[in-house]
C-alpha cells in the first residue's frame, strides 16, 4: 500500500500528518502547537493510537473525527491540554483580589446580590480552590455578602479529579501550615483532601472557549481568572477569548492574566487597572 | 453569607437556542449595542455573511461592537475579508483605520496578494498604513517589500516609515540601500539620523 502513513510504518507520526493534526486541533480547540512541542504532541498521538487500537495515524484521525459520541476528541484534548499548577500559584493578585479588587466590586452590587467569580482553566482546582480559601481567610466582608466560583476546563477527566479535591504535598507546598490544618485532610500517600464543604462551594464546568455557542452561557461575571491559558493560543483566538470575556463580565468587571500575558496586546475592550498589589484589565462600566 | 453554589448550575444548563442566519443579519440592526455585539459573535460562524460584517463596520458607533465585528472577519478570514479590510485603509476614523491595520497584520498570506499594490498606491497615506502592516506581518517577503520602498518611494515621510521598519527587520545586505537614502534625501536631518541608527540595530543583530 503506496501510501500507507509513516506511523503505520515504523510508530512515528510524519511532518504531513503532524500538520493535518494541528490544523485540526486548532479548528477545534484555538490551540496551535508550534513545532517546539512536536514531541509533546507525537507522544500523546500515538498513546491514543494505542490504547485505541489503531496502527496508523490515518486510521486513528479518520476514527476520531467521525465517531459519533465525539469520546475520543474529548479523550485527546484531555491528553494535549497540561494540567500543572499549584495552591496560591501567583499569589498577589489573590491578595489584590481580597484587599482591593472586591471591596470595589461590592460599591457596585444592590443589596443581596451575589459577587461571581470564573476561573479558568480549573486545570487540578488548585486556582479556584485558592480563591475559595483567600476569601475564607482574608476577606470579612465574605460574612455579608454571597460568593459564587464557577471553574471550567476543556477536559473533562481533569474536572472529575476536582471534585475529589485531592492534592499531593508539591501542590500544596505554598500554603501556610494551618491553613493546611484547617481545611484539608490527611490522607495515605503524603496526599491531602480539601474540604467537603469547599469542594461543595465551588461549580466545575467543562467549557471550550472556542465554541462561541456553549460560551454564551457564561455571563455576569464580575472577576474573571485566566492565566497562562492565551499563552497556548495564537493572535486570533486570543482575540476571541478577550471577546468572550468581555462578554462573560458585567460593566465594571475584571480580568487577572498570568504574569507574562497583557490584555493590551490582545484587544482595546478593557482598560487597565493598577492595584497597588497587581494589574487587572477591567470592563467599562458603562 | 458566604461561598455560595446556586444558580450558576441552572443558568449553565440553560439551553442555548440557535438562531437563524437572517434572525442574526435583522438583529445587526437592533437598536441594543448588546443585540447587535450577539449578533455579530454569531454570524462569526457564517462565510456567507462577510459583506454584511463589513458594511456594519463602517457605521457602527459602539467601540464594543466594531472590536466583534473585526474579531468575526478575523476569524473568518479569506480573501473578501482582506479586500474589505484594506479598502478601510482610506477611512477618515483612525480607529477603524488602525482596527484594519491589526487585523490585516495577522492574514499574511492574503495580504501578501496586495501588498505591491498598496506599496505604490497613489494616497501616501495609505503607502504609510502599508508600512504598518508590514510591522507586524509575520511574512518572509516582509523586509523585501520594505527595500523595495527605499529604491522607488519618493514621499519623504513613507521613506522615513520603511527605514523606521527596517531598522527592526532589516539584514545587513539592506545596509547599503539604507546609506543611499542619505545621498537621495542630502537635506534631511532626521532621516539621516534614522538611516544610522537603523543601520546600527541591523548591525547589533
Amino acid at each position: 500500500m503506496l501510501a500507507a502513513s509513516v506511523a503505520e510504518r515504523d510508530g512515528t507520526i510524519s511532518d504531513v500528518e503532524f500538520e493535518r493534526f494541528r490544523d485540526f486541533f486548532y479548528r477545534k480547540t484555538g490551540i496551535r502547537f508550534e513545532n517546539n512541542k512536536r514531541y509533546f504532541v507525537d507522544k500523546r498521538l500515538l498513546e491514543r493510537m494505542q490504547q485505541t487500537g489503531h496502527e496508523s495515524f490515518r486510521s486513528y484521525f479518520t476514527f476520531m473525527r467521525f465517531q459519533a459520541s465525539r469520546d475520543e476528541l474529548q479523550e485527546l484534548i484531555n491528553s494535549m491540554t497540561v494540567n500543572e499548577t499549584y495552591f496560591f500559584r501567583e499569589e498577589y493578585q489573590f491578595k489584590c483580589m481580597v484587599d482591593e479588587l472586591l471591596n470595589e466590586v461590592v460599591r457596585h452590587k444592590s443589596p443581596g446580590e451575589s459577587i461571581r467569580i470564573w476561573s479558568l482553566p480549573s486545570s487540578s482546582g488548585e486556582e479556584p480552590y485558592s480563591i475559595a480559601l483567600y476569601l475564607l481567610e482574608h476577606w470579612p466582608l465574605l460574612a455579608k455578602v454571597d460568593v459564587e466560583i464557577c471553574s471550567s476546563d476543556i477536559d473533562s477527566k481533569i474536572l472529575q479529579s476536582c471534585r475529589k479535591g485531592i492534592y499531593s504535598q508539591r501542590s500544596v507546598k505554598q500554603l501556610p501550615k494551618a491553613l493546611l490544618k484547617r481545611h484539608f485532610k490527611p490522607l495515605s500517600g503524603d496526599r491531602f483532601q480539601i474540604d467537603r464543604e469547599l469542594r461543595e462551594s465551588i461549580q466545575f464546568t467543562q467549557a471550550n472557549l472556542n465554541d462561541a455557542t456553549q460560551m454564551r452561557r457564561y455571563r455576569n461575571f464580575d472577576l474573571i481568572f485566566c492565566r497562562n491559558l492565551l499563552i497556548y493560543f495564537d493572535d486570533a483566538s486570543r482575540r476571541q477569548a478577550a471577546e468572550l470575556f468581555y462578554d462573560a463580565l458585567n460593566p465594571g468587571g475584571f480580568i487577572f492574566l498570568g504574569h507574562s500575558e497583557s490584555m493590551s496586546r490582545i484587544s482595546s475592550l478593557f482598560s487597565v487597572r493598577k492595584f497597588s498589589k497587581a494589574l487587572a484589565y477591567q470592563k467599562p462600566l458603562r | 453569607m458566604g461561598l455560595r453554589k446556586r444558580a450558576v448550575e441552572d443558568e449553565l444548563e440553560t439551553v442555548v437556542l440557535e438562531r437563524g442566519y437572517e434572525t442574526l443579519l435583522l438583529a445587526l440592526r437592533s437598536e441594543s449595542a448588546l443585540n447587535r455585539r450577539d449578533a455579530v459573535r454569531e454570524l462569526s460562524a457564517y462565510p456567507q455573511a462577510v459583506t454584511d460584517l463589513l458594511n456594519t463596520l463602517t457605521s457602527e458607533p459602539e467601540h464594543a461592537v466594531r472590536e466583534a465585528l473585526l474579531g468575526a472577519l478575523q476569524q473568518l478570514g479569506g480573501e473578501p475579508v482582506v479586500a474589505g479590510l484594506i479598502t478601510l485603509l482610506r477611512s477618515e476614523d483612525a480607529v477603524l483605520r488602525n482596527g484594519a491595520i491589526e487585523v490585516l497584520q495577522t492574514m499574511p498570506e492574503g495580504v501578501a496578494l496586495h501588498m505591491l499594490e498598496l506599496l505604490n498606491d497613489r494616497d501616501s497615506d495609505v503607502r504609510i498604513f502599508a508600512i504598518d502592516i508590514l510591522q507586524q506581518l509575520a511574512h518572509p517577503q516582509a523586509p523585501e517589500w520594505l527595500l523595495s520602498v527605499l529604491k522607488d518611494e519618493t514621499h519623504i515621510n513613507v521613506v522615513s516609515t520603511a527605514v523606521d521598519r527596517l531598522a527592526e527587520v532589516g539584514r545587513a545586505e539592506m545596509v547599503p540601500e539604507l546609506m543611499a537614502i542619505k545621498q537621495r534625501f542630502p537635506k534631511e536631518a532626521y532621516l539621516a539620523f534614522a538611516v544610522d541608527l537603523a543601520c546600527r540595530r541591523i548591525e547589533e543583530v
